[in-house]
């Protein structure tokens, strides 16, 4: 008990690092459940970066769509990246964020396309952005930030 | 074309190893490098601190402490100048300005500050009865300064600061929160070096009053006391009855005589009484 008065720095460390794996692993879970249920119902509509040619007249309508998600790491992430900087190697931490981040914005950008009915999305390209960054070197935590974006391309039906 | 949706299975873009596995392995690799690097330091600072100058640690110490108020007590540092005047011409305690002051704190401990600023702490001057226990404090701290046992913890700790804030970075909580704990661990000395403190100690008691008297009056007393309030005290130095037992054995070794003690004059009393 004393240890913990007199380390007070220390302890307020050690709990948000504790509660940093615990909620992030929480979250996590949750996060990767949703998306692998949604990915599923969506699995049927066809998302492609290619430049798509359609027939002429094949094309009814197209407009662009795109959906952004923004994931922060916790304290215990970040704990493991601090350490990965000193020896270097893949950063396994943050890898789950940048994926949930991606497959998050994509699910958002075909759930808007799916919304204002479109068929199919070509031309999808993907944007990421640090936030937080510049206050991430005074001890603060960031972000990562994923934006989908597409043309999305209602069809005359044959 | 024919669009096949097919579900993957598999997600190759992040690694399947657990996070606690990846904390374990990392945490355990800084850990070895800053024992590594603490052992060198240890070994480097104590091949250096002997032959650091008695100048360039009082230069060093001024600029170390010129944040905290140095309030000397008069009385207090004329005992310990009287102690220094003791001791051959040859000894490196000369070079040193030596001052004592009392820090208002419960504590029942003494420190010995870089550049020779002794600070005593009143919860330790209450418990002094006579000017022979005073004496024998004050030659303890004389012998870390003798031995350089200051220099040795501060060196460390100093590099261990330096080397956390090179990798961490210096302003990161980590640096800040390792040289926090660092200080204060490498403020305590070995029992080895409490122990030759003590030697030193007693051997300028038995010069000042011709015996060994009031050598082993303090830790008996401090023996006696319940510990949790000298848990400090105990906790960084041996315990009273270790140090008892061996000034006892370096009074019989040199064949010191034990005579009685002197009170501690008036002016001392009434200032140690006063202290909250």
């Amino acid at each position: 008990m004393e240890f913990i008065v007199n380390h007070l720095d220390l302890s307020l460390f050690a709990v948000l690092v504790t509660v940093g794996y615990a909620a992030g692993t929480f979250a996590e879970r949750r996060h990767y459940a949703s998306i692998l249920s949604r990915e599923r119902a969506q699995r049927q509509f066809q998302v492609m970066n290619a430049e798509a040619y359609f027939a002429e007249g094949r094309v009814k309508n197209s407009f662009m769509v795109s959906g952004s998600a923004v994931i922060s790491i916790d304290y215990f992430k970040r704990l493991l990246a601090i350490l990965r900087n000193i020896f270097g190697g893949r950063v396994k931490a943050y890898e789950s964020l940048v994926d949930r981040a991606r497959r998050e914005a994509i699910l958002r950008m075909k759930e808007e396309a799916l919304t204002r009915g479109a068929d199919m999305v070509v031309n999808l390209r993907l944007e990421t952005a640090a936030i937080g960054n510049a206050a991430n070197r005074r001890g603060r935590i960031g972000s990562v930030e994923v934006l989908a974006y597409g043309t999305a391309v209602t069809l005359n039906k044959t | 074309m024919k669009y096949i949706a097919r579900e993957l299975t598999e997600n190759v873009n992040v690694s399947k190893s657990h996070p606690l596995a990846e904390l374990a392995w990392l945490a355990g690799g800084l850990l070895a490098v800053v024992a590594i690097l603490y052992l060198s330091l240890w070994w480097v600072a104590d091949r250096i601190v002997p032959r650091v100058p008695v100048q360039v640690e009082v230069w060093a110490g001024q600029q170390l402490m010129a944040r905290f108020p140095n309030r000397p007590d008069p009385q207090l540092t004329e005992r310990v100048r009287n102690l220094v005047r003791l001791l051959p011409a040859a000894s490196p305690l000369h070079r040193y300005d030596f001052t004592v002051s009392v820090m208002e704190q419960e504590t029942v401990n003494a420190l010995a500050l870089p550049g020779g600023r002794i600070v005593i702490f009143s919860g330790l001057l209450k418990q002094i009865e006579s000017e022979n226990e005073l004496t024998m404090i004050l030659g303890h701290e004389l012998g870390h300064y003798a031995h350089r046992d200051h220099l040795r913890g501060m060196g460390r700790g100093l590099g261990m600061t330096l080397a956390l804030a090179m990798l961490f970075g210096q302003h990161s909580q980590v640096a800040g929160m390792a040289s926090n704990l660092l200080i204060g661990m490498e403020m305590r000395y070995s029992q080895q070096q409490e122990k030759s403190a003590d030697a030193y100690g007693l051997d300028l008691l038995v010069q000042t009053y011709g015996h060994a008297g009031g050598a082993t009056d303090f830790f008996l007393r401090l023996a006696d006391q319940d510990e949790g309030k000298l848990a400090y005290l105990l906790a960084s130095h041996p315990h009273p009855q270790d140090r008892i037992a061996g000034l006892r054995k370096m009074i019989a070794r040199q064949g010191y005589a034990v005579g009685p003690t002197v009170p501690l004059p008036e002016t001392l009393v009434h200032q140690s009484r006063e202290c909250p």
